[in-house]
């Protein structure tokens, strides 16, 4: 499923994290994890993200993520609302 | 809705612990139209020395109750005035006022957003994941967010440079159309340095649209072997380094005053950034006999480009200063060759007159079809571009 418009989710507030994706010309997912726990949660915010664009099966995008120390529940529910919106018409 | 007092400095969550219902009932995000709304936010950004940004598109509002607790807005891709109270202060509520006009940008299909703001608040957009892309000590910043910042810009600016010789010459140019003046100064300055780049505003905000301007530059100087004609990009006099160069500045002190600081912030880049990516050591000029702007914009490059004090403008100690070569402008029968010229004899409907100021390709293409709606445009427009 091709990712059709740039959107975003969540916000830059302390504690939340803003999820943004764009389309790109190419079939790949492009990752930019950015965090300010990026020592300690870096690989996880990765994981998780890869994890759930995966099983949404979409592709042709980049996804941006900045994270301001989000639990992981804030930031999985930022990731599917960014990867639903990015797909609807 | 009682004002929180007390409150000078600190994080949003010392305000939520003391004052939660208050904030979380009443802080309600509002797009300000109203006169009286306009009229609140101008105090506010004036309470915090800041000047009412020009040609915005949307502006948003933060609000306790009926009171303007901060507020920003988005002209183009640009974040401006953004201002929080100062009995408010604290990066929860600038971050929710810049999160809130990122998503609306993104919305409307910008993904890459500027930021101005002072010096002095460069880290407190940094930890919101902005990165500096210029900045005048004590006076204005630039700063960025998205994935494809300055340096994807760079890297790609220098794979082209690669294979060409140092000590090069640039000239920057809008050409809106090329005339006889652009290619004299192209032609000049190609006969002094190895080789030159031209860099053509991308801006699409001027009456010949950019895909016109780029086309007709480059069949202009095509005979010319040691020019590269290159996209001007995000950096160069674009809506982001230099908003007010699009606009037509009031009468009024302010307006000028913001055009100074663009015309900095652009020839900042242009010495830190652009100019040692191209491997560019000189970069040429025509006088401005009409345009106060782009006089300004000179004035300033004779200053920050050849600047040896580089601390004074916030420049790196190792970039090398940028030799700037002013040539007088190219005249036919006394008279200074200008784009605004021809374009001032096409409204007139002199196209026979204008033949004389430009080169045949752009005489050939201003007679195609192609250019009937362009002319139309020019006929019925009193813009500066």
């Amino acid at each position: 499923m091709r990712v059709l418009k740039s959107v975003t989710a969540g916000s830059l507030e302390s504690s939340d994290v803003l999820v943004t994706i764009t389309p790109v010309s190419e079939d790949h997912i492009e990752y930019d994890i950015e965090s300010i726990v990026i020592k300690q949660y870096g690989k996880r915010i990765r994981q998780i993200t890869e994890e759930m664009a995966e099983s949404a099966g979409i592709t042709g995008a980049r996804i941006h993520v900045q994270d301001r120390g989000a639990l992981e529940c804030t930031l999985r529910a930022r990731l599917e609302t960014a990867i639903e919106r990015s797909i609807v018409c | 809705m009682p004002r929180v007092e007390g409150y000078r400095t600190g994080r949003l969550e010392n305000i939520i612990g003391k004052h939660m219902s208050e904030l979380n009932f009443g802080l309600e995000e509002r797009i300000l139209n109203s006169k009286d709304e306009l009229a609140q936010r101008e105090a506010l950004l004036t309470s915090r020395g800041l000047m009412v940004p020009e040609g915005e598109e949307l502006v948003l509002g933060l609000f306790v109750g009926e009171q303007l607790v901060a507020t920003g807005a988005l002209v183009r891709n640009v974040l401006q005035g953004i201002a929080v109270d100062i009995d408010y202060e604290g990066e929860g509520i600038s971050a929710a006022i810049v999160s809130s006009l990122i998503r609306r940008a993104v919305d409307r299909g910008i993904t890459q957003v500027f930021l101005y703001t002072i010096s002095e608040d460069i880290s407190r957009f940094e930890s919101l994941g902005f990165r500096k892309v210029a900045a005048v000590p004590r006076g204005a910043a630039l700063l960025e967010w998205g994935t494809a910042g300055i340096e994807s810009y760079l890297a790609s600016i220098r794979a082209l440079a690669k294979d060409k010789p140092d000590h090069a010459g640039a000239v920057v140019i809008n050409c809106n159309p090329f005339t006889l003046g652009h290619r004299y100064l192209i032609e000049y300055a190609s006969s002094h340095v190895p080789w030159l780049y031209v860099l053509v505003v991308e801006e699409d905000r001027s009456l010949f649209p950019f895909k016109v301007r780029y086309k007709l530059v480059q069949e202009g100087v095509a005979d010319l072997r040691n020019v590269t004609v290159m996209k001007g990009g995000p950096y160069i006099i674009s809506s982001a380094t230099f908003p007010t160069y699009f606009i037509r500045p009031d009468v009024n002190k302010a307006s000028w005053k913001a055009v100074r600081m663009h015309a900095s912030l652009d020839v900042s880049i242009f010495r830190t950034h652009i100019a040692p990516a191209l491997k560019v050591t000189d970069r040429f000029v025509g006088t401005e006999p009409y345009c106060p702007t782009t006089s300004i914009y000179n004035d300033i490059m004779k200053i920050i480009l050849q600047a040896k004090e580089t601390e004074a403008f916030g420049l790196d100690a190792k970039t090398p200063p940028v030799a700037l070569h002013e040539i007088p402008r190219f005249e036919l029968w006394g008279t200074p060759v200008s784009a605004s010229k021809v374009r001032d004899m096409i409204r007139e409907g002199n196209l026979s007159e204008v033949q004389k100021f430009v080169p045949g390709t752009t005489w050939d293409w201003l007679k195609s079809e192609e250019a009937a709606p362009v002319i139309e445009r020019i006929r019925q427009s009193d813009s500066r571009h």
